[in-house]
């Protein structure tokens, strides 16, 4: 709101606007990964896909998942769809991404 | 909402406004915190808030937008503190207001551009009456300094994306280069010289409407042609200026701007070439061959799927720089002497550009899909 014309001194103005956030909580660590479910999301990147293909070959060498599901973001520079992080959360127990240029 | 702060703030700073002592250099205060894109900013006063938030009408609470990345709300008065800084006056709130609302919907992904590696920064093209009410350049040196309202409109909207979209250099904007165009990019269509119709007429709005188009984009590129008195020659060039693989989109696809300069306009005109024909011209003629954009697979098999499913994979298949001829925004600028274009590459399929009404009018043509006031093209 405005404020009254000081007698003295110059008012100033912050320039930024206020940011209203939701506070959202880390999900649960989960302590084994030994028979979940693996999800691996891509974001299309050239070195990213690279990095996420052999990460997930290497987890699957090392723990025995009950299932593992590789999805892609439709465009890297997009926000994924909402459609898409539905199914990963319904379909996975961890998630794996990476950025990678 | 669980919570509603002033993230970042300098402690001093308790909410939108407080007083500094008499004698305070002000620019320096600005500078000071951080609220400046480089060059000293214009200390907004109350007085000179208060026009511009009239201009806008009134509610200076009124949030128009939130900025990403930042996500920090656009109050009116928020915009127009910003717009006193820059330099703006009330008259040009319109088409700040406009340029944000535009900028800010989801077609856009301005969360995308600003955040992106590349230099891309939202260039503004405005249409219609209001760009010689309120004084706007679409003569000569369209793109460079000289005049305050296309220079501190474009320098406004660039002052919002910093301080309440949060894109500070190396923060969330992680431009590897940066450009020129990031100070300021805000021209006006030269519509008077009547060689092409107006952009937005051609988009289905009239003559008598005022509109702002924003687009991600790389400055502009030159192209000269001083020999060529036909159509095609001229294009030609353009099209030369296009086929390389270095921009975004000749390896990301999506859409680019062409400005013809008069000159170059006149000769389309006396040979009764019409926007249609000239983007289709340079959609057809501006290629690359899939080998160059893969790089003849030197580095590892390319299928790149930022290009479109119907382009041939073969290394000699030629493949267009624009997916289509709607992909090729033409505009006339400039001065009436010099036989310059310009080619403007954008930042590939990832952004869509938008064309929005002052008042977000949807275009009474039609042949756009338009909504809340925003038409993407």
């Amino acid at each position: 709101m405005p404020l009254d014309k000081p007698n003295s001194g110059h008012v100033v103005y912050d320039p930024r606007g206020i940011v209203q956030a939701t506070a959202i909580p880390l999900g649960k660590r989960v302590e084994d990964l030994n028979g979940l479910r693996l999800g691996v999301l891509s974001n299309k990147k050239w070195n990213g896909n690279k990095l996420l293909r052999k990460t997930q070959a290497i987890l699957e060498d090392e723990f025995d998942f009950a299932a593992a599901h590789f999805y892609e973001k439709e465009s890297f520079s997009k926000n994924a769809d909402p459609g898409l992080l539905g199914d990963i959360i319904a379909e996975n127990d961890v998630v794996l991404t990476a950025i990678g240029d | 909402m669980t919570s509603e702060t002033l993230a970042d703030a300098p402690p001093e700073l308790e909410g939108a406004q407080s007083v500094v002592p008499e004698g305070t250099d002000l620019v320096e205060w600005y500078y000071e915190n951080g609220f400046s894109d480089g060059f000293p900013v214009a200390p907004p006063t109350p007085e000179k808030v208060a026009a511009i938030v009239a201009a806008l009408g009134g509610e200076p609470d009124h949030i128009e937008a939130r900025v990403p990345p930042r996500w920090g709300n656009l109050t009116r008065e928020v915009m127009a503190v910003n717009m006193v800084m820059a330099g703006c006056k009330p008259a040009y709130a319109p088409v700040v207001r406009a340029g944000m609302l535009a900028l800010c919907s989801t077609a856009f992904n301005l969360n995308g551009v600003q955040a992106t590696t590349h230099m891309a920064a939202p260039l503004l093209v405005v249409n219609g009456p209001i760009r010689n009410e309120i004084g706007m350049n679409a003569g000569h040196n369209v793109f460079g300094p000289g005049n305050r309202a296309n220079a501190t409109i474009g320098r406004a909207v660039r002052m919002i994306l910093l301080n309440v979209g949060g894109g500070w250099p190396g923060d969330l904007d992680k431009s590897t280069l940066g450009s020129p165009a990031k100070y300021t990019y805000c021209i006006a269509e030269n519509e008077e010289l009547g060689f092409i119709a107006p952009y937005h007429v051609e988009k289905g709005f009239t003559e008598e409407d005022s509109t702002v188009f924003v687009m991600p984009a790389e400055p502009p590129h030159s192209v000269t042609n001083h020999v060529a008195d036909d159509p095609e020659g001229i294009l030609d060039s353009i099209v030369s200026a296009m086929s390389t693989i270095a921009h975004n989109n000749a390896v990301s696809a999506g859409h680019c701007a062409v400005v013809l300069g008069p000159e170059h306009a006149k000769v389309m005109a006396a040979r009764r070439w019409t926007r249609r024909d000239i983007r289709h011209y340079l959609w057809y003629q501006a290629t690359n061959t899939f080998g160059d954009v893969a790089f003849q697979h030197r580095y590892g098999k390319v299928y790149n799927r930022s290009l479109p499913k119907w382009y041939k994979r073969d290394l000699d298949a030629r493949i267009p720089v624009a997916p289509t001829p709607d992909h090729i925004h033409l505009f006339c600028a400039g001065g009436e002497a010099g036989r310059f274009s310009a080619f403007i590459p954008g930042w590939g399929h990832m952004a869509s550009p938008v064309l929005r009404e002052l008042n977000g009018a949807a275009p009474a043509g039609g042949g756009m899909t338009c909504e809340d006031g925003t038409c993407y093209v």
